[in-house]
């Protein structure tokens, strides 16, 4: 290059090199710009998912200063025989039908009631979202003063109807119904706002032909409403799903799983034993366990959706 | 445009009707909030009341209690540090990801992070903590900021990617004519354009890291302590002081219900691409 611009007295501009790494970046742009966040991805979310399948693979407590010891599946063969893991799923599996049993029908109601104008809605549907956005640790905290069973106001409120005092969150019976309540609470604004955000996109005309018709608001609803909202309602309940299957946050904070084991859904179950026991072999396999159970979950549901859209 | 006032009055009712019923399925909803603020300027007693007091003597002392006689101030400081840097770093990596993805059609990059968003977050954490553990990085702001991206990057990415995909093409096309390069274009043209969704997405990332508590319980110490860790330790084995439980709840809620208003058309959204905790 150099003895070409000796010789050559032509006094093209050379390309200085800030320049022709401007071209190079110019021309890979597409390879650059996504690779700080690429290269982040893999450090932050693919790496650990590996990490997390060898670790799975090994009997290893992190605090006993010995080094992980090989067991293949062990951890996987013990985990099916044990019975504190069976209960944890089959409750989770509670926590979940009874949350998308309460969340969703009360989700929608409050959509359709929503969709309708009347004064202050717009400041009605603001207040909606605060429950998703107020800190959970915090919240969950002023629901343990709420849920008290001695000076608690929910119980002062049952008793105006004559409910006697409940333990909601120290009897064994009540504690997933209680905790089922907080979760209701919080996420059942975000499937209400899901809901509306569809229910507001769906065509007038056939409403008013069924109006003309003479059908009535509930003839309307279950065959016009319930029908073309139903690709809407799959989103929210995949979504809710998937987060009923992880809970976790607000059971560990109010109960820690208790008492007893009564509240310990699979997701706390593996919090203690993975990071409070520091048991990270059979933690981790408790994880991967639960990673495969959402994807599962989740395509399945995807797949219902196209089959619905 | 008036209408005869015999049909007027009953659309009229109507409306009283469907206002009265959302104002009634609203108030449970609003209640924890009423009844945080109340208990904040509760005094001890009060909490022990049965019935529960609704009118009594309001006091500072549970804000006084958190700010002097423990360290909230630091926490704040130490939440307001961490969510910052998970903010600045999601949209400095993001919004070039977002931009290789709407325009590149990078999806398996951004099916990648979208597992993650379905993830069980301990799935992530247990491989950090780990690693934060042996490396001797727990208690530091770098373990919080890097397990708080795991969760933000997603909410940046898939906004953004939406946002993009919105600005018409043709645009970035007559600035490419006009001799712009594609970095300039990203950088002229569709930031710009973005950026109230730069705006969204880098509020919602900063109320999701002020938020996180299961990261943050696990690798935060004495230090490091979060808000959301430090109102968690309130739950000790000694009795519970309701009362400056109470303020601090609020103190921390506070600023995320503001900056929630802010971008409460864009909450569903970033709800469902970082999702929950967990």
């Amino acid at each position: 290059m150099e003895k070409e611009n000796l010789t050559n007295p032509d006094p093209t501009p050379s390309i200085s090199l800030w320049n022709r790494f401007l071209q190079f970046s110019d021309r890979n742009a597409s390879l650059i710009m996504p690779m700080p966040a690429m290269v982040v991805t893999a450090l932050l979310m693919v790496f650990p998912v590996f990490y997390l399948l060898y670790m799975s693979l090994n009997d290893w407590l992190l605090i006993s200063g010995k080094p992980p010891q090989f067991i293949s599946f062990q951890n996987y063969a013990a985990l099916f025989q044990d019975e504190r893991f069976v209960a944890a799923l089959k409750r989770t599996g509670i926590f979940i039908v009874m949350g998308l049993a309460i969340q969703i029908p009360v989700g929608l109601a409050i959509a359709v009631l929503f969709n309708e104008h009347f004064p202050a809605r717009g400041l009605m549907r603001t207040l909606l979202l605060l429950p998703m956005v107020a800190t959970p640790v915090a919240m969950a905290l002023v629901w343990v003063i709420i849920l008290d069973p001695g000076s608690g106001v929910l119980n002062y409120f049952l008793s105006w109807l004559g409910i006697p005092s409940i333990a909601w969150l120290s009897d064994i019976d009540v504690v997933i119904p209680a905790l089922v309540m907080v979760d209701t609470w919080q996420w059942t604004p975000m499937v209400a706002l899901i809901c509306l955000a569809g229910l507001s996109a769906l065509p007038a005309e056939p409403f008013e032909a069924a109006m003309i018709d003479g059908a009535t608001a509930w003839q309307r609803f279950w065959k016009l409403t319930l029908p073309m909202v139903w690709p809407t309602l799959l989103v929210a309940i995949l979504f809710r799903f998937i987060d009923l299957l992880k809970v976790i946050e607000h059971i560990y904070v109010m109960t820690r799983g208790g008492p007893g084991f009564a509240s310990e859904t699979i997701n706390v179950y593996n919090f203690l034993m993975g990071l409070f026991y520091y048991r990270v072999g059979y933690g981790s396999a408790i994880s991967v366990v639960i990673f495969a159970l959402v994807l599962g979950a989740s395509l399945m549901l995807i797949r219902a959706r196209r089959a619905a859209a | 445009m008036s209408a005869p006032s015999s049909l007027a009055s009953p659309l009229r009712i109507r409306k009283y009707v469907l206002f009265a019923t959302g104002v009634v399925v609203l108030l449970p909803f609003m209640f924890p909030f009423l009844w945080m603020l109340m208990g904040s300027f509760k005094e001890e007693v009060d909490f022990l009341a049965y019935p529960p007091v609704w009118i009594f003597a309001p006091t500072l002392e549970n804000y006084r209690n958190i700010f002097v006689e423990q360290d909230f101030f630091q926490y704040g400081v130490n939440s307001t540090i961490v969510a910052l840097l998970v903010t600045l770093i999601s949209l400095f990596l993001g919004i070039p990801g977002a931009y290789a993805v709407a325009r590149y059609r990078r999806t398996g990059f951004a099916l990648i992070v979208l597992t993650a968003r379905m993830a069980p977050g301990i799935a992530f954490l247990i491989p950090w903590f780990v690693l934060f553990v042996q490396l001797k990085l727990t208690n530091t702001y770098f373990a919080l900021v890097t397990t708080h991206l795991i969760q933000t990057l997603p909410i940046v990415l898939w906004m953004m990617i939406g946002f993009i995909e919105a600005i018409p093409r043709e645009i970035e096309q007559a600035a490419m004519v006009d001799g712009c390069t594609v970095w300039g274009s990203l950088f002229r043209v569709i930031i710009p354009l973005t950026l109230p969704g730069i705006a969204a997405s880098g509020i919602l990332s900063f109320i999701f890291s002020w938020n996180n508590f299961l990261f943050s319980v696990v690798l935060a110490g004495e230090k490091t302590k979060t808000l959301p860790v430090a109102v968690f330790n309130f739950l000790g084995y000694q009795a519970v002081s309701w009362g400056p439980l109470c303020a601090a709840s609020s103190i921390i809620t506070l600023p995320v219900i503001i900056l929630a208003l802010v971008v409460q058309r864009y909450i569903v959204q970033g709800l469902a691409a970082g999702g929950v905790t967990g």
